[in-house]
């Protein structure tokens, strides 16, 4: 567990959003990356990439904001794709049965890569 | 031996007290002193010791013992005056004849006349002849006073002094005429007899209601404390071991009497606690037995009796019990309270009534000190009376804090209830993983279980002190995490298990946590005990979880 205070940032590449959440993923900083995807969202672009990679830690409450992403693109027809997600983050959203509402890919780049040309090589 | 008392080596420890008591017809007679208050907590064998002193004397010739125990049975004055007249005879005429107690107590006084008479004792025949005389004119005050001047005009009469020992002495503050509390102060007529020189008295009872009669201007510094504390760790183990010896039981060894200490040395708590393990059937004890042994007797043998009685004789009313009940529980669990409303608030009964009574509580030395006998008793009635559990329940759970105790490490904590605050915890698992070579991701597991009962204390509980308690216990393949929290109760109904597409679909986002604390932990229990709620999480390490 990294003691990093949360953050977010993001870019656009193309049509696609990349955000960056870093830190303890909680009710305040679930926040500021619903905010920080509200923003994207609300120009329309319906591809966001979150990248996971520097996420050390979540709670329910954090979880449950992601839900709110979710269900946020769903209103725009709009797909959340998750990359860089430890085994553990991972496994903590099969748990709750939420990856049937994401795409997940190994990296960031894998993610772009399907994105641009409709594939991703295994 | 005219007493039942226990046999010397049964007896241990008590040899200063015993030679100073002992000594007590010589200060008398110098004037030195002379009168003893032997207080004690309950069970450190106060009784005991009077039976003790009894004996001894008894078997020499210098100074008669006499021995009266109050009963509750016999507070009304004429049957105490009787009681207390017609045993001092039966002991005098004992003693004098070096024989035990003749007819078993049910002779009455004038049966007992010819052995008077056979030894010569004119003023005793002079005696009963006064004491009939008010018998017979109903003068249940001249009853009292002739009885409790007996031994002073027995000492006078004889020459030889008369120690006069008065079990349970606190409770002659309830004699009474004809009704209950009708004629107040009938114990200072105890007075006189405590000022002769030739009749020391040692007193025992509970040390709240010693002092408050010893504060009644007719008896005020007419008589001296003695403190009677527990046996020592080595002594008392000695103690249980002998009781063990003479019921055919198998000590283990002293590594495993450790437990033995919760006891602190309590003659009663020890000799109750062998006799239930020998009622239960063991024969060879091991450290788990002596848990099983303690929750059985705590819950109903000899110990959980005795506090009962106590408990009745302090809350009267049954309706009362209950809230007296949990906010005794309160007390004993917080080491104290000084805010008397806020005792009122959590025992649900007036601030006047929870006054009255925690000052019977307090004279019958229920309060007095720590006693984590007396406190699991209390759990274990509470959990039975209050929270409906069955007897079997009550005892796993007492068992449980204890076998908990044979863990290989274990620490606790308190977080306030804020922002972030559950991130310490989380540090402090990920410490202790590291302690014990647990697996990092696997580690993550364990902080976001733990994450997520903390928040759901913080954020729903309501808790007026803000804090949440933590208990890490780590023994061989296993953790096992208790966190407990004052506030609301806890209620799984308001965590449905819905699926993310229901969810999705009612617009529910939250109400996952204990999904995940459930999928990650292999046994989660919560339990309300008294005012706190208390998640117990423990997980299973399998080899692949940690490190070698």
């Amino acid at each position: 567990m990294r003691s990093v205070q949360f953050s977010v940032s993001s870019r656009v590449e193309g049509d696609t959003a990349i955000i960056y959440p870093r830190g303890y993923l909680n009710n305040l900083s679930g926040e500021g990356l619903v905010r920080e995807c509200g923003m994207y969202i609300g120009k329309g672009i319906t591809k966001i990439v979150v990248n996971f990679g520097e996420t050390d830690l979540v709670n329910s409450i954090g979880i449950s904001l992601i839900l709110q992403i979710i269900e946020d693109l769903r209103n725009i027809e709009g797909t959340i794709y998750c990359t860089n997600m430890s085994k553990f983050l991972r496994d903590t959203f099969e748990m709750l049965g939420l990856l049937e509402y994401m795409r997940v890919f190994p990296s960031e780049s894998d993610a772009l890569q399907y994105l641009k040309v409709g594939q991703y090589e295994h | 031996m005219p007493l039942n008392a226990l046999p010397a080596e049964g007896f241990l420890n008590r040899e200063t007290e015993l030679g100073y008591l002992k000594g007590l017809s010589g200060l008398k007679g110098s004037a030195l002193g002379g009168n003893v208050l032997l207080e004690g907590a309950r069970g450190i064998g106060k009784t005991e010791l009077l039976k003790q002193l009894y004996c001894s004397l008894f078997r020499e010739t210098a100074v008669v013992p006499f021995y009266y125990s109050f009963r509750t049975g016999n507070l009304k004055g004429t049957y105490f005056a009787k009681d207390y007249f017609t045993a001092f005879v039966r002991q005098y005429l004992a003693f004098t004849r070096k024989e035990p107690f003749t007819g078993g107590g049910a002779e009455t006084l004038q049966r007992l006349l010819p052995a008077i008479s056979s030894l010569g004792l004119h003023w005793l025949i002079d005696s009963v002849d006064d004491f009939q005389e008010h018998l017979k004119n109903s003068d249940a005050y001249w009853q009292i006073v002739t009885a409790i001047s007996l031994p002073a005009v027995a000492a006078q009469q004889s020459g030889k002094q008369i120690i006069v020992l008065l079990d349970d002495f606190d409770a002659a503050e309830d004699l009474y005429e004809k009704n209950l509390g009708d004629v107040p102060g009938l114990i200072t007529l105890f007075g006189e007899s405590l000022q002769s020189s030739l009749c020391p008295h040692v007193m025992t009872g509970c040390a709240g209601a010693l002092e408050a009669i010893f504060t009644d201007r007719s008896l005020i510094g007419m008589a001296e404390r003695m403190w009677l504390g527990p046996l020592p760790e080595d002594l008392a183990l000695d103690l249980f071991r002998t009781h063990l010896a003479h019921l055919k039981i198998t000590s283990p060894p002293v590594e495993q009497l450790k437990f033995l200490g919760i006891l602190r040395g309590n003659p009663l708590y020890l000799r109750n606690l062998a006799k239930a393990l020998w009622k239960m059937g063991k024969r060879e004890l091991t450290e788990r037995d002596l848990i099983e042994g303690y929750s059985y007797e705590i819950s109903d043998g000899e110990t959980a009796f005795y506090w009962s009685s106590a408990l009745n004789r302090a809350v009267k009313n049954p309706a009362r019990r209950r809230p007296i009940l949990k906010w005794l529980l309160q007390f004993l669990q917080d080491g104290g309270m000084e805010d008397g409303g806020r005792a009122a608030v959590i025992a649900g009964v007036g601030e006047a009534e929870t006054l009255e009574a925690l000052e019977t509580i307090k004279r019958l030395g229920m309060i007095r000190g720590r006693d984590r006998v007396l406190q699991d008793f209390l759990r274990c009635l509470y959990m039975r009376e209050v929270e409906g559990k069955k007897a079997g329940e009550a005892r796993e759970k007492i068992e449980a804090q204890y076998l908990s105790k044979d863990a290989e490490l274990c620490f606790e904590m308190v977080i306030p209830m804020s922002s972030n605050a559950e991130l310490v915890v989380a540090r402090a698992v990920e410490q202790i993983g590291k302690n014990i070579n647990l697996d990092e991701e696997y580690l993550n597991y364990l902080q976001l279980a733990l994450i997520e009962v903390c928040i759901n204390a913080i954020e729903h509980s309501g808790s007026y002190d803000k804090k949440v308690f933590l208990k890490f216990i780590m023994r061989s393949g296993s953790l096992e995490i208790i966190v407990e929290n004052t506030g609301r109760p806890f209620s799984l109904d308001s965590h449905k298990d819905l699926p993310a597409e229901e969810k999705l679909r009612l617009g529910i986002k939250r109400g996952w946590g204990f999904k995940l604390v459930y999928s990650i932990m292999d046994d989660v229990k919560i339990e309300r005990v008294n005012d706190r709620t208390r998640v117990i999480l423990t997980k299973k390490f399998k080899d692949k979880e940690v490190y070698r």
